[in-house]
């Protein structure tokens, strides 16, 4: 019974968010942007699009099937991803968003948003190759010297080799303060490292014949903690008298991941025998600095693996629920008649319209980031840029962990929709679910988020990040009752802003009187609130979108009026637990505080 | 060898729920556009005659693609240029303004301009499905032709041996340049086009290739001219007159039909087949 033609996201969603919502053709605007036009975004999109529909998606099942492995002492991967790395590479999709300098195209992170958006739903692990490569030529981009600039980023850019980030220990994970790996000045200049590192994604495989990996380790000699952590390349293989040789970094074990199957996920070790070469990146000690410029970008696209992984799934219970009989009409229950598609029962269309409203948000929210993103970097208003950094920084938090937790849910209701069918590996939905799960663990857990969102972010600058969502909440408010949006979803999403206003004022003010703890307590509760707000205020610009849509002759009813649906529910049903969870911040309350160990 | 393919944008047949009929005319407003994907066969049949398929970023031929239409077509034209085609050319016209018939005339006065060696087109178009234009434009240019290639070889691109898809299995004819040629599905196979320059073990993938963002860039400085279709056809007179259109009927619901002995007698006295 499965839906096949499964179009991984909704083209007039996209199309919707890119230019209804974000305006991204404005970028152009902008010299970084100013080769590109809808000329340019519409086809590369329609390409992306298109080979993650024909190419990548019907590789997805096989490569979760029968995983990557060990063999020897190297990985060997599915043979449909050596047929998939070229062509993915051949579109352009590693350098897209890098400037011409370094061979990239200098397309807009808004624009790759969506693209890369279809190419995760279609097969999260085949684009996540090419994902850690722009990240670790990226960095050498930022911060390396002129000879990784001309040896190696070139041939991570091209596709060439790719790149690994190499940050996690198995005792350091969320605590990267602990990070062990040492690195010991040699003569010619290069370092030699030792350690293991542990979940390595892409840390080995027979996909390219070199790799790199983006690696913290501590010099000999550095400040403790998280002061004298530094950044090197360390390839597999480096290069000896124009030859490639092994560079003595060991694949020690294959994590028997649950989801990403396709990615391998490696320990390593790393100078086992002595002969493991590293070179520096930038200066020493800047390591998590430098990891903490790139952030914000790494965030956002696990935020967006998130969102496409619920949305793939969405979409196939979507398809299933309309073909699939069972039951009869509340009210009409005569058995002669023949049973009607569960999307016709209510409760079904619930679970969908919330599905919606969590992917469609989830959406509008990791690419209205993303333009934040490329505002940040190439606004040439000083002033503009300087806020769209902030806003940027206030929302990766949220653009990071709420397509995860709450995605997570939204791939569970696509299971729940199947049904007992839903509960077999014959249908995709438990896949999805166990891809999905992923989202709020790697790149920093959603507890280390909810930290740094109320104990950094939302106090930054004297509060400056929280006043700019909240002139921004204003503004959409005014538009939409202008364009006749119901008052009382407009006087909710008010009230809420000014409840969280309230609250950010109260704890920061616990913080500054010395009780960090009381401040802290709730920080996951926090990020829970504070993302509901920030996408129910997302949710009522689309519905004033659609009410100004539908206003137009010709208009575009169905998908509009759906757009009203699921804001109307988002806010009839989520905004509400902004209250209970500001109450629950403000009341300190002290059970799992107050716990100890052995009670449990 | 120089190759000039026709190519047009057709709506998405996808969308056949949402085509609406009015005043005598199909309401295009709304619809979505894509080229028709025969054309887009023809596209890739010619790149694939003018390129070594293991470098296939130096070209080693000219691909000139053309279509017949106002001016947002040319994101017809600049997908194709995307696509590796050299250069584009659009005529001026609207869907109305022209027939098959005046579409080869035209197609004729732009070939003796261009001078190609091989004109491909796609066997027919997904929205009008007349399959005309390349055997009218053959017989205008007294030029040889095979419709409905399944598999091209090039001969030293002095002739092409065509695989024609027939019903029943295939033909095998031998055209010598200057021709013209339609595709059908089959010539994207890996092996559906042997070149001169691209070795016999090469084998490309299934389909027509993915444009990368560097070449979508690139087109846009891809040469793309605008010539009238008055300066090819002085001519313009139709010879196809569309005198009304109309939706196919809706289906009406079923019934359900207790014994045989009923049915017996419905298909004989309501469907009348007995
Ligand atoms: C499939 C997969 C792929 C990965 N890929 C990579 C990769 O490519 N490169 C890489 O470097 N790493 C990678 N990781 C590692 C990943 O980033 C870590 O798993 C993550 O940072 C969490 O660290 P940990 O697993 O050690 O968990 P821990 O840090 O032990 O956390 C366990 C739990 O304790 C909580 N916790 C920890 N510290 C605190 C605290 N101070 N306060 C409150 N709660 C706390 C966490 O929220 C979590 O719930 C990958 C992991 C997986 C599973």
């Amino acid at each position: 019974m499965a839906a096949t033609d499964n179009p991984l996201l909704s083209d007039r969603d996209v199309e919707f968010v890119l230019y209804e919502m974000l305006a991204a053709a404005d970028l152009c605007r902008l010299p970084a942007f100013r080769d590109h036009g809808r000329e340019t975004f519409d086809p590369y999109v329609q390409q992306a699009r298109r080979f993650a529909r024909e190419v990548l998606y019907p590789a997805y099942r096989p490569m979760d099937e029968s995983p990557a492995r060990l063999e020897g002492s190297g990985v060997v991967v599915h043979p449909r991803m050596k047929e998939l790395w070229p062509q993915m590479v051949g579109l352009g999709v590693i350098a897209a968003t890098r400037p011409a300098a370094v061979g990239g195209a200098s397309l807009p992170l808004t624009v790759a948003t969506a693209a890369n958006a279809y190419l995760m739903a279609a097969n999260l692990s085949a684009y996540c190759y090419a994902g850690l490569t722009t990240g670790a030529a990226h960095l050498i981009e930022a911060f390396g010297d002129a000879h990784l600039k001309t040896t190696w980023m070139p041939r991570l850019y091209s596709g060439e080799w790719t790149g690994t980030m190499a940050l996690t220990e198995p005792q350091a994970g969320s605590s990267l303060t602990d990070v062990a790996t040492r690195a010991t000045p040699r003569p010619d200049g290069t370092y030699a490292i030792r350690g293991s590192k542990i979940f390595i994604s892409g840390g080995d495989h027979d996909l390219t014949p070199n790799l790199i990996h983006m690696t913290l380790a501590r010099l000999d000699g550095a400040p403790a903690g998280i002061k004298g952590v530094s950044l090197f390349a360390v390839p597999k293989k480096r290069e000896e008298k124009g030859a490639l040789v092994p560079n003595d970094v060991h694949v020690t074990g294959l994590i028997h991941k649950i989801g990403w199957r396709g990615l391998p996920s490696l320990a390593l070790g790393f100078g086992d025998a002595g002969d493991c070469r590293g070179w520096l990146v930038g200066e020493p000690n800047k390591g998590i600095s430098y990891m903490f410029q790139m952030m914000n970008e790494a965030r956002i696209m696990v935020g967006l693996n998130g969102v496409a992984t619920a949305l793939v799934a969405y979409h196939e219970s979507l398809a299933y629920a309309r073909m699939r009989p069972q039951g009869r009409p509340l009210l009409s229950k005569d058995p002669t008649r023949p049973q009607v598609p569960i999307v016709a029962h209510a409760d079904v269309r619930r679970m969908l319209l919330r599905q919606k409203a969590i992917c469609e948000g989830g959406l509008a929210l990791v690419a209205f980031t993303a333009k934040q993103a490329d505002l940040a970097a190439h606004e040439v208003d000083v002033e503009a840029r300087r806020r769209a950094g902030l806003f940027l920084d206030l929302l990766t938090p949220v653009a990071k962990s709420f397509p995860a937790e709450w995605g997570f849910e939204s791939n569970a209701l696509a299971l729940q929709i199947h049904g007992g069918y839903g509960y077999s590996s014959e249908q995709l939905p438990e896949a999805w679910l166990r891809d999905q799960k992923l989202n709020s663990i790697h790149e920093g857990t959603t507890g280390i988020h909810g930290m740094d969102l109320l104990g950094r972010k939302v106090v930054a600058n004297g509060g400056e990040p929280l006043r700019i969502l909240l002139e921004e909440i204003a503004k959409t408010c005014a538009r939409a009752e202008a364009a006749g949006v119901d008052r009382a979803w407009v006087d909710r999403l008010r009230e809420a802003a000014e409840q969280t206003a309230g609250l950010v004022m109260h704890l920061g003010a616990l913080g500054m009187s010395g009780d960090v703890d009381g401040m802290m307590r709730h920080s996951t509760h926090f990020l829970m609130l504070f993302s509901i707000l920030v996408v129910s205020w997302l949710w009522l610009w689309q519905a004033t979108l659609a009410k100004e849509g539908l206003a137009e002759a010709g208009a575009d009813a169905a998908f509009y009026e759906g757009k009203l649906c699921a804001a109307q529910y988002w806010i009839a049903t989520e905004l509400p637990r902004v209250d209970a969870l500001a109450a629950l911040c403000r009341s300190n309350d002290d059970s799992f505080a107050r716990m100890q160990d052995a009670w449990f | 060898m120089k190759i000039l393919v026709p190519l047009k944008r057709v709506s998405d047949p996808d969308n056949a729920n949402k085509i609406k009929v009015g005043a005598g005319k199909v309401e295009t407003t709304g619809l979505e556009w894509k080229p028709n994907p025969f054309d887009e066969y023809a596209v890739e049949t010619a790149l694939r005659l003018t390129e070594n398929g293991t470098n296939a970023k130096a070209r080693l031929g000219e691909v000139t693609v053309v279509t017949f239409g106002p001016k947002e077509t040319e994101t017809t034209l600049r997908a194709a240029l995307a696509t590796g085609a050299d250069k584009a050319i659009r005529v001026d016209t609207t869907d109305d303004a022209i027939d098959g018939d005046l579409l080869a005339r035209a197609l004729k006065a732009l070939v003796e301009r261009e001078k190609p060696d091989l004109v491909l087109l796609g066997k027919q178009q997904v929205d009008g499905d007349a399959n005309q234009v390349a055997q009218l434009l053959a017989e205008y240019l007294g030029w040889p032709q095979a419709t409905f290639a399944g598999q091209i070889t090039s001969e030293a691109d002095k002739a092409l041996l065509v695989s024609r898809e027939v019903d029943g299995g295939s033909i095998k004819l031998r055209v010598t340049l200057p021709a013209v040629v339609s595709v059908d599905l089959r010539i994207v196979n890996a092996v559906g086009v042997t070149s001169m320059h691209t070795p016999p073990t090469h084998k490309y993938s299934d389909g027509v290739r993915f444009a990368a963002l560097m070449a979508i860039m690139a087109a846009k400085k891809k040469s793309l001219t605008e010539v009238k279709l008055t300066d090819l056809s002085p001519d313009t007179a139709l010879k196809i007159k569309y005198t009304g259109f109309d939706l196919p009927p809706a289906r009406k619901a079923g019934v359900k039909i207790k014994t045989v002995a009923e049915l017996v007698q419905k298909l004989k006295t309501e469907a009348k087949v007995l």
